[in-house]
């Protein structure tokens, strides 16, 4: 029959290594109407890094979205940039980002002072304006500073700004430092229902609370959570790479290595952990790793609660839960409990 | 290349290039006709402030029409098909490699072996990786010689008329064996062990003496895939100026660039390497694997060059999460707050070291868990086996000690008869808390995230 | 030489192809199509899937000659004219496509399940989607597009509108 379980994984994950040196540059360039192009050497791998980026870059020059365009991904084109690893992508390109947009928005500052008949200093950029700093009404469209910075002053709004976690040896002898900037953290909740005849475990629901510091964008991080579950449950319950006696893999196929489908996938629930950390763009953090890091923790623990048994290597197969479960009532057998 | 084929061969080019198709790869009729699609732009990318909004990506409406270009989508003219023999022996020598039979097959265009790569080594922190295997063979999924031709086809098949002889060497293939005294060497003349790493706070036996309850498990976790949907996937070319051209999936493309710099010999400016987008990555696209290869079969053969890797290379060939053995000691109040925790965690570093090293690094600091502990000592191995590269995957080395962690977390409060969400609650980082390196921890909100989930989940509340 | 005629998004396309030629490289390599993608060639992964004659199919395990004569649709051929078909819109809304690689196959599952069966249950979808294997997303947004995507055009199907603008679509 089937045994209803639920357990708590729980995970701290480090965002931005310091150290050694994992730099990130990138260069922003406002067009004459105020629209932007964002260049970064960085590589889109499905996980929405560009989307974020031109969002941090729009939210630096007061601009909207669809306003800027993202180009990558070309080393001859795009500044270098230690890579989309290390979950450091939101943190520390972003921050190269905000930054570059913050050297261009100043060039627009320097334009739109005497437009306005004010300092540099007293300005902002908002919905697409330059505005005075507690005077909104007091403005000028992004488009027409633009244009004067370009063919009025002659000075291009172009920024190029790079960004690298302050780098902290660690000591060798005891490991004890600063290797990372900052963390973030997460628990997730995972309720199975195991079957005790077959070994079978079923994911119901799980419940996913994870800080990423500030959401850039809230729906591109619940498909992170989502996505990561999903490999999570794999590395809990299906994968393995299997080798013969001679150091060959057997199942080196999608046959045989098994990986989550639409029809493992539980019920998710995602909570965003409000908090703000003012070293990242805007108080954000990341969220590409750990996603996938506590699900197994939770699973085994779930079963655990389910039917008693402890399984202590992944993947937790019907084999061994089954193997466990019988092994448990032997014991329970020669004790002479009931 | 073809100027040294004899005019039988150019006969039997002839013969068989019309059946391929001279064009091929490139569309034999035009495209459909491109329709037009409003610019319907999402209310929700005009919003301003941007930060914090759910904008639609800015991929999205090329990737719902199928519009997105990866790398096997894009073709450029006489480009060829590259093919890499595997070399299906965990450890050997390579005795000999004869490619005359598979340089004699009709429609194949260069060949290329380990012995001819400029500097034939990459790593991104130990350089033991060979590009093709030369001399040695480490694991069986190691490439030994490549084959370009005007088709895949012709290129596998040409694959199999290479003629490889192997000595066979010994071979170790479990961690744990393989950091014994009298184990097979997998890198002679040094030892299994490559990457060590120590983590000392506190005093952990006088912890352990100090505490009411003494726990000991161990934990171990299996080599996985990253099984991206996408193979890896390269195309070189070269350019009459000597200068490279790369199209590739890799992740990482400034390191690819010094990667490719420095393996064929040639300035960095000289070198271009560009992305689309990935089609997942995972950590297994972020270091050099085939491209260097492709470069110089395209150099010989004067033709842009494609390879893509079969799924069973994705599998053999590309780089998979480390399998880790973990023991863990802690010693707890009776009241459930963990005084000192002991680890030692064993790593199976695979026949290269790839990312083991910060896999390693980080899988030592995180694996005492996000929670306050005094007397600590934590203790990590990376070990060479004969078996299939261990690189970077999503988590490096979290995953592995998170089960680790929390599984021996929920045994201490199931026999201390505690909640598991209390015994988090009681045990977890803080606000300025001090982490296993002596670091003060900033915008700590463990707590907040096992309060706000067990919330949301109804956790320990009354099932109806 | 297999000489064809296949009817592809509403069009007629001919080729003259070496017999073993899968459909897939068929589209891909000879007729220019590359929205059905490789992934595994053995029809483990679905990211080559495409509708024959109204049925989901992975491209690799058909020979271009199989299809003779048959209606093939591809991505290409889902959105003939504005806007966007409601599946790929809803996709789009609800970020249902991470890195994308799968996109097509599972769009085309989709379609082809709710060309059959317009009011399909959760289940029912994660089961149409069952071949289809995606590494990033987890599935939990494309099942949720679908169910919106179904919604959508039993309302458009329901009111007799024609879809000459895009619905408005809420957001996830």
């Amino acid at each position: 029959m089937k045994r209803r379980g639920s357990g708590i994984g729980c995970m701290w994950y480090p965002i931005g290594f310091t150290v050694s040196a994992n730099p990130s540059a990138a260069t922003v360039k406002v067009n004459e109407d105020g629209t932007a192009t964002l260049l970064t050497g960085t590589v889109e791998t499905g996980q929405g890094s560009l989307t974020v980026l031109g969002q941090i870059a729009a939210e630096a020059l007061g601009v909207a979205t669809e306003d800027v365009h993202v180009v990558s991904a070309d080393t001859d084109a795009t500044p270098m940039d230690t890579g989309a690893i290390a979950s450091r992508t939101t943190y520390v390109t972003g921050n190269a980002v905000k930054l570059a947009g913050e050297k261009a928005r100043s060039i627009l500052f320097e334009a739109a002072a005497p437009m306005l008949g004010v300092k540099p200093d007293q300005l902002e950029a908002r919905d697409r304006k330059i505005q005075v700093k507690g005077f909104p009404q007091r403005s000028v469209p992004m488009g027409d500073v633009a244009r004067h910075a370009l063919v009025v002053k002659g000075e291009p709004p172009i920024g190029t700004a790079s960004f690298n976690p302050p780098t902290v040896a660690m000591d060798p002898e005891t490991g004890q430092g600063k290797p990372f900037s900052t963390y973030v953290y997460a628990t997730q909740i995972a309720e199975v229902d195991v079957d005790d005849e077959t070994g079978e475990v079923e994911v119901l629901r799980i419940v996913a609370a994870h800080d990423c510091g500030t959401p850039i964008n809230p729906m591109l991080v619940e498909g992170q959570v989502e996505g990561g579950i999903a490999m999570g449950i794999g590395f809990a319950l299906q994968e393995e790479i299997l080798f013969d006696a001679a150091g060959r893999q057997i199942n080196p196929n999608l046959t045989n290595y098994i990986i989550p489908t639409s029809l493992d996938m539980p019920e998710i629930e995602v909570d965003i952990v409000p908090s703000y950390d003012p070293t990242g763009p805007f108080g954000a953090k990341g969220v590409g790793e750990p996603t996938s890091v506590p699900t197994a923790a939770a699973i085994a623990n779930a079963i655990y609660d389910a039917v008693g048994v402890r399984v202590t290597s992944l993947p937790m197969t019907a084999e061994k839960v089954l193997a466990a479960i019988r092994a448990k009532r032997a014991r329970l057998g020669v004790k002479g409990d009931g | 290349m073809s100027e040294k084929r004899t005019a039988a061969e150019k006969e039997t080019l002839r013969e068989i290039l019309p059946e391929v198709g001279t064009e091929h790869r490139l569309p034999a009729t035009p495209p459909p006709a491109q329709y037009s699609i409003e610019t319907l732009v999402p209310e929700v990318r005009q919003q301003t402030p941007a930060v914090g909004q759910r904008a639609t990506r800015l991929d999205a409406r090329l990737h719902g029409l199928g519009q997105t270009k990866y790398i096997d989508d894009l073709a450029f003219p006489g480009m060829l098909h590259a093919k890499i023999k595997r070399a299906g022996v965990a450890s050997a020598r390579i005795v000999c490699i004869d490619t005359r039979a598979a340089e004699a097959v009709p429609g194949v265009m260069a060949v290329l072996t380990g012995r001819e790569i400029p500097v034939n080594s990459f790593g991104p922190s130990i350089q033991d990786q060979p590009v093709l295997a030369d001399e040695r063979v480490f694991h069986a999924g190691d490439g030994v010689a490549a084959v370009a031709a005007v088709t895949e086809q012709i290129a596998t098949e040409a694959l199999e008329r290479i003629v490889v002889e192997y000595e066979p060497l010994s071979a170790v293939f479990d961690p744990i064996d393989a950091m014994k005294e009298d184990a097979p060497r997998v890198h002679p003349p040094a030892g299994n062990v490559y990457a060590h790493k120590v983590i000392r706070k506190g005093d952990v036996e006088r912890g352990f003496a100090e505490s009411d309850r003494v726990f000991e498990g161990r934990y171990a976790t299996q080599m996985v895939e990253h099984v991206p949907i996408e193979p890896h996937a390269a195309i070189a070319q070269w350019d009459s100026n000597g200068r490279l051209t790369v199209h590739s999936t890799l992740g990482r493309i400034t390191l690819g660039r010094t990667d490719l710099a420095r393996t064929l010999k040639l300035p960095v400016n000289r070198v271009q390497v560009v992305g689309t987008i990935v089609g997942g990555n995972f950590g297994g696209k972020n270091e050099i694997s085939q491209e260097p290869v492709l470069a110089l079969l395209a150099r010989k053969a004067g033709r842009p060059v494609k390879g893509v890797y079969t799924r069973r290379e994705e599998f053999v060939a590309s780089t998979t999460r480390h399998p880790i053995v973990m023991d863990y000691k802690t010693g707890v109040r009776r009241d459930g707050r963990i005084l000192a925790r002991k680890v030692r965690l064993v790593l199976d570093g695979g026949a290269y070291c790839s990312w083991s090293e910060t896999t390693l690094g980080k899988a030592c600091i995180l694996s005492a868990g996000p929670y306050k502990i005094e007397h600590l000592h934590a203790e990590a191995f990376a070990v060479y086996t004969n078996k299939t590269v261990t690189g970077a995957m999503r988590g490096f080395g979290a995953p592995q000690v998170c089960f680790a962690y929390e599984s021996h977390m929920d045994e201490i409060a199931a026999a201390l008869g505690i909640d598991p969400l209390e015994i988090r609650l009681l045990n977890a980082f803080d606000e300025g808390s001090s982490s296993p390196t002596g670091q003060t921890l900033e915008s700590v909100v463990v707590k907040a995230s096992l309060l706000k989930a067990a919330q949301r989940f109804g956790w320990r509340e009354p099932r109806s | 030489m297999s000489e064809l005629r296949i009817m592809v998004n509403g069009r007629v396309r001919t080729a003259s192809v070496p017999p073993e030629t899968t459909l897939l490289a068929l589209l891909r390599e000879h007729f220019g199509l590359t929205g059905a993608k490789l992934g595994c060639d053995v029809g483990d992964c679905g990211a080559c899937t495409v509708i024959v004659d109204g049925h989901a199919v992975n491209a690799c395990l058909v020979l271009a000659a199989q299809a003779d004569g048959r209606e093939v649709v591809t991505i290409e051929g889902l959105a003939p004219a504005d806007p966007l078909h409601p599946i790929q819109q809803a996709f789009e809304t609800h970020a249902s496509l991470q890195c994308g690689f799968c996109g097509p196959g599972v769009i085309l599952s989709a379609k082809a399940l709710l060309d059959g069966n317009p009011d399909p249950t959760t289940a029912e979808i994660r089961d149409a989607l069952a071949g289809n294997l995606c590494r990033c997303t987890g599935y939990t947004k494309m099942i949720e597009a679908v169910r919106v995507a179904a919604q959508a055009l039993r309302g458009d199907r329901d009111t007799g509108a024609a879809a000459a603008s895009p619905p408005a679509w809420s957001e996830a």
